[in-house]
């Protein structure tokens, strides 16, 4: 029996929350790292401080949708913030945190390419304006605090839900009493944003960007080796575990959702893009198609993976 | 020398601080509520269904619907059926009452809330129908009305037992495999079952001290 109370909406909502929280920590990496001011252009920047506050936004509407009582009569969404035993009040608080500062930081990115973006800030905060480089580094760090938190949150989400589904609340290893979901969830979040913000943003714009390239497809096939091992280690546990728990993963290897998890995840998200990083690090660079195959194919394997895991959330056995 | 006035500096700063010290204080609790039940008053009504008696007829689900005026097909309580052959027996499931109900912690809206008496009941009012009680309730007790945009499931028919009365299901049985009552009551039957240890939890793992319990052999 699959889950039914969570379909597409919240798959995508918890797919856009990881993608964007994912761009915004592969910007910050490179404004932090200082690699930002190699070049007077750095679309991995350009991309991710942009695109990480619109998706996420995107995705908290996705969420809204989803609701019953709460579409029809809107005021209601502010009792979501009232209690702070539940992880959906953390998390909307740290949505509510996190998309207007990552806006700001898009906006602090545009006005290097966009003369409307610069008038906007020019006119209200000179100052800032100025002070440019310290203002987005704050923006960056403490920006990456609420990345990495709404990233773990949306497996956190999944993950309380205890024994009412199994497979969620699986742990990382036997004696490790850390759930996966929030760990698988987070490094997820952060290939699905290298993929965009790097894979296609940057190798788009800049074919023969050479400089970072070696160390980043280095970082990127790390990421990917390590969200093989998760997964892996997802369904091993969630096998020796029994009852619904190794129904929820028999369903997505062998059963009726193989066919997304052996291509839509493991082809398209890990395998190719393992291959095609391998040789970007043997060859310095990417191709044009390489980086743009690996790209779409990691980004759509994150969502893959999200709706597995909440389609097979097989309820405890009764 | 005059005081120095508060800064939006360090309004901002204290600001920070008084949310992370919120978040770290927030985070403790559920710690605390998952590892360490707090001090629950006792549930006053209990519902013991004897499985030895039931025969999966479904009068109790038709008598819900009906009741509850629910759309036809839909009731507060789903009927199991386990076993096979001769072994066949029969598991009706609804809302448990817990003492500590996973429903309630995961809320983000306090919709859902446990009354003093026991009872686990959702506020329509302050419900938003996003689902996760309804994910996180490990008896799959929950529905979701599409229509009203809300999540309902089993209120223990309390008007009825305010008044006296039994609530619906229990009415309906006609195999006297439901035993409702008041468990604060020591004489009661339900309070001598339970006293007699035959009356258990359903799945007691999931650790939600539930107020239904069952008779199973």
């Amino acid at each position: 029996m699959e889950q039914t109370a969570w379909g597409w909406l919240v798959v995508i909502y918890l797919f856009l929350g990881g993608l964007g929280a994912g761009a915004f920590l592969s910007a910050a990496f490179f404004e932090l790292s200082g690699w930002r001011y190699k070049r007077d252009f750095c679309p991995t920047v350009l991309t991710g401080a942009t695109i990480s506050g619109p998706v996420v936004a995107l995705g908290s509407v996705l969420l809204i949708l989803d609701l019953g009582a709460g579409k029809m009569e809107p005021w209601r969404i502010f009792y979501l913030f009232t209690n702070f035993s539940s992880v959906m009040t953390w998390g909307i608080w740290l949505l509510c945190l996190f998309i207007p500062l990552a806006m700001f930081y898009g906006l602090l990115e545009l006005v290097e390419v966009e003369p409307f973006a610069k008038g906007i800030i020019w006119a209200r905060f000179p100052r800032l304006l100025r002070n440019l480089r310290p203002t987005r580094r704050w923006v960056a760090i403490v920006g990456s605090v609420l990345a990495v938190g709404v990233a773990i949150y949306t497996g956190v989400l999944i993950s309380v839900v205890g024994p009412a589904v199994p497979f969620w609340s699986v742990r990382m290893l036997p004696f490790l009493p850390i759930p996966m979901m929030p760990v698988l969830f987070l490094i997820s979040a952060l290939s699905t944003g290298m993929a965009l913000t790097f894979d296609l943003a940057a190798t788009i714009a800049v074919p023969h960007i050479h400089e970072v390239m070696g160390s980043m497809a280095l970082v990127h096939i790390i990421l990917i080796g390590l969200e093989n091992i998760l997964i892996g280690l997802l369904l091993i546990m969630a096998l020796s575990q029994g009852g619904a728990a190794a129904e929820s993963a028999q369903m997505i290897m062998y059963g009726p959702l193989r066919l997304t998890f052996w291509v839509g995840v493991v082809l398209i998200g890990l395998i190719y893009p393992f291959v095609v990083h391998a040789y970007a690090i043997g060859a310095g660079r990417h191709s044009l198609w390489s980086g743009i195959g690996s790209g779409v194919g990691i980004v759509l394997a994150g969502l893959f993976l999200r709706y597995l895991i909440v389609t097979a959330g097989i309820p405890a056995y009764l | 020398m005059a005081p120095k006035p508060f800064s939006r500096r360090d309004f901002l700063r204290s600001a920070l601080g008084a949310g992370v010290v919120i978040t770290a204080g927030s985070a403790g609790q559920v710690v605390i509520a998952a590892t360490n039940h707090a001090e629950q008053v006792p549930a006053k009504y209990a519902l013991i269904i004897d499985t030895t008696k039931c025969v999966g007829c479904g009068a109790c689900r038709e008598a819900c619907t009906i009741r509850n005026n629910l759309p036809e097909e839909t009731s507060y309580i789903h009927i199991l059926a386990k076993g096979e052959g001769a072994d066949r027996w029969f598991l009706p499931v609804q809302c448990q009452h817990c003492a500590e109900p996973p429903c309630a912690r995961v809320c983000p809206t306090r919709a859902t809330y446990r009354r003093d008496d026991g009872v686990v009941l959702i506020n329509e009012k302050l419900c938003v129908g996003c689902k996760y009680c309804e994910v996180a309730c490990p008896y799959q007790a929950r529905t979701f009305d599409e229509e009203r945009g809300v999540v309902d499931k089993c209120w223990l028919c309390l008007d009825r037992v305010q008044a006296g009365d039994m609530p619906a299901c229990v009415d309906a049985c006609v195999l006297g495999a439901r035993l409702f009552g008041r468990q604060d009551d020591p004489n009661s039957e339900v309070a001598q079952l339970i006293a007699s240890g035959q009356a258990k939890p359903l799945h007691p793992e999931f650790d939600t001290q539930p107020s239904i319990l069952y008779y199973i052999m």
